[in-house]
């Protein structure tokens, strides 16, 4: 089988976020880069259907510009096969169907049985690009994956989490896309043989312009930071100060 | 132009969610509250009983697109059924709510239709009779103005952003029925399992103290556990992360994916707020945060805020309460 993993390389330096004047974007900082948490899921589950099948190899692709091959080597460590990077050179907003469309266009001829993403980039929080990915290549897909099982050679049976805590159980035939949610395993760490075999292997790099891949279909006239607009009381004073005055608030409310 | 949005209804074996409302009254601000350009699409097996609650309630037009292979939710079936009637109403906007239902579907629908896709809207911008869409990023720390450039849109509204819309009209919407022509499908919902709870159940718990990933560690839950003993009929619970982390199980976690509460009293420790879980403690009646950081979102919804190490206020708070209790 081929697995193919798709993985963003996300800014999240906590919470200090500002913005860039003159980029109208994020202001990026040295260091706040990492794999997007989503992805590291789907990365994981990648490399547990390979090791419970045979002859299984895992594709790492990421799309972006130079300073992505770091999220691309990290999946490497973590044991993908090979690494591939779309270099896209755009820095500012990259839409889910750009993005999309560039991973369908290079996965179209490829042969993979299962196509991999995390749920959402905890950047821009859009749950799309897993679902734009099947619809372009015309795949059954999932999202918010929680479970997923070999049902017979040539489909899966996967469990999606749905609103309040239900779960959907479907059975799609391969090729599909799921895209999987956290905390359905545990991520590993790189082990010491794959980053000696990272630091060896060459990251396959793709230009992005090679594909005839379409643009945004929607603009970011602006990003901001909220004001955030309190609806209630701080209160005030020393932590024992505090806490007589929460007490105090719990007991006329009748609560305790 | 007439009928240039449509909404998608969420329902279950046809009992309509009330989310469907939501997106609704979203729909509504879209077209300056012209009624007649909303059609409202419900997909099902036997959406009668659905269609005609919707009718009732929106005063809208309903259409019902009933076809065997849509007794359950199933993305494939869905996008199928929908595209058909989609490409024959050509609205300017087709809107969902951001449920797991409602993203799931929303960008596959997109694609088949050449629509932009804008997910998990809060707050809609007019200028000049264009619109421009909000939507957060980062957990809520920052937020971007999206304009779509297409013909046609496909949106998501953020449960909880807009007020569920009523019917003003008095009338009551017109229903019509459509099979929709669904070839067969490489996939199949198999069955819906719905949770089993052990023990107790917090989304029936009257306070619920729950924990985010601010208590830093598993061994802190014991602080929570301590604090909840103090009320009646209290459970605790907790926020996605701590469930991914392992350190308590999915039955407990609260959120739309999780459970959605009502409790007379919410307790967040150490909880920065995400969307997700905001959404699912809307009907909380008080809520108190204990956060360090005093821009967490949660303190936008909270009625008491705290800005203090949990780790430290929770001991203070139960010391206080023990000195209270002995003074009487």
């Amino acid at each position: 089988m081929k697995v193919l993993v798709c993985i963003k390389q996300v800014y999240m330096s906590g919470t200090d976020m500002t913005i860039d004047t003159n980029t109208s974007w994020v202001h990026y900082k040295p260091g706040g880069f990492r794999i997007n948490g989503y992805d590291e899921y789907a990365l994981e589950e990648a490399l547990l259907i390979k090791e419970c099948t045979d002859k299984t190899e895992v594709h790492a692709l990421s799309v972006g510009p130079a300073r992505v091959e770091a999220a691309v080597k990290r999946a490497m460590e973590m044991g993908a096969d090979e690494g591939i990077h779309v270099r896209h050179d755009k820095e500012g907003y990259v839409s889910p169907y750009h993005a999309a469309s560039l991973v369908a266009a290079y996965a179209k001829d490829k042969h993979y049985d299962i196509i991999l993403t995390g749920v959402m980039a905890e950047d821009d929080m859009q749950m799309q690009t897993g679902q734009m990915i099947a619809g372009m290549l015309d795949y059954p897909y999932a999202t918010s994956v929680m479970y997923q099982k070999m049902a017979t050679g040539q489909s899966l049976y996967v469990e999606r989490e749905c609103d309040n805590r239900s779960r959907e159980c479907i059975e799609l035939s391969m090729p599909c896309v799921l895209s999987i949610q956290s905390g359905i395993n545990k991520p590993r760490y790189p082990s010491l043989s794959n980053i000696l075999r990272a630091r060896q292997q060459k990251i396959i790099e793709v230009p992005a312009k090679d594909f005839d891949a379409s643009e945004n279909r929607e603009k970011v006239i602006r990003i901001f930071i909220p004001e955030l607009k309190p609806k209630g009381v701080f209160l005030q004073g020393s932590q024992r100060e505090k806490a007589a005055e929460l007490l105090r608030i719990l007991h006329e409310k009748v609560f305790i | 132009m007439k009928n240039n949005i449509a909404v998608i209804a969420q329902h279950s074996q046809n009992a309509v969610d009330p989310i469907t409302y939501e997106a609704i009254a979203c729909a509504l601000e879209l077209c300056d509250k012209d009624c007649s350009r909303i059609e409202v699409i419900i997909p099902g097996e036997q959406t009668e009983k659905a269609a005609r609650e919707i009718a009732d309630t929106s005063g809208m037009e309903v259409i019902a697109l009933e076809h065997s292979l849509l007794q359950f939710y199933n993305a494939e079936a869905y996008v199928r059924a929908l595209t058909g009637t989609l490409n024959d109403l050509a609205p300017e906007y087709v809107v969902l709510p951001h449920t797991s239902t409602g993203f799931d579907l929303a960008p596959a629908l997109a694609i088949k239709l050449k629509a932009s896709c804008i997910t998990a809207v809060e707050d809609i911008n007019h200028d000049k009779g264009k619109h421009s869409f909000i939507r957060s990023l980062s957990s809520g720390r920052l937020y971007a103005e999206v304009v779509p450039e297409t013909k046609s849109t496909v949106i998501t509204v953020q449960p909880g952003a807009w007020q569920a819309a009523s019917n003003s009209s008095g009338n009551t919407g017109r229903i019509s029925t459509r099979t929709p022509d669904i070839e067969a499908c490489k996939s199949r919902t198999v069955e819906i399992k719905h949770a089993v709870y052990k023990g107790t159940d917090i989304a029936k718990s009257e306070v619920i103290v729950s924990a985010g990933r601010g208590i830093g560690k598993k061994e802190n839950l014991q602080l929570l556990y301590d604090l909840a003993g103090i009320f009646k009929k209290s459970a605790v619970g907790c926020s996605r992360p701590v469930c991914d982390a392992g350190w308590m199980e999915y039955s407990h976690q609260v959120g739309v994916t999780g459970a959605t509460v009502s409790p007379k009293l919410y307790f967040a420790c150490g909880i920065s707020g995400a969307l997700q879980h905001i959404s699912g403690i809307r009907g909380a009646q008080t809520i108190i945060a204990v956060n360090t950081d005093p821009q967490a979102r949660i303190f936008g919804i909270a009625d008491y805020c705290v800005v203090e190490d949990l780790t430290e206020f929770l001991p203070v708070l139960m010391e206080e309460f023990k000195t209270m209790k002995h003074t009487g």
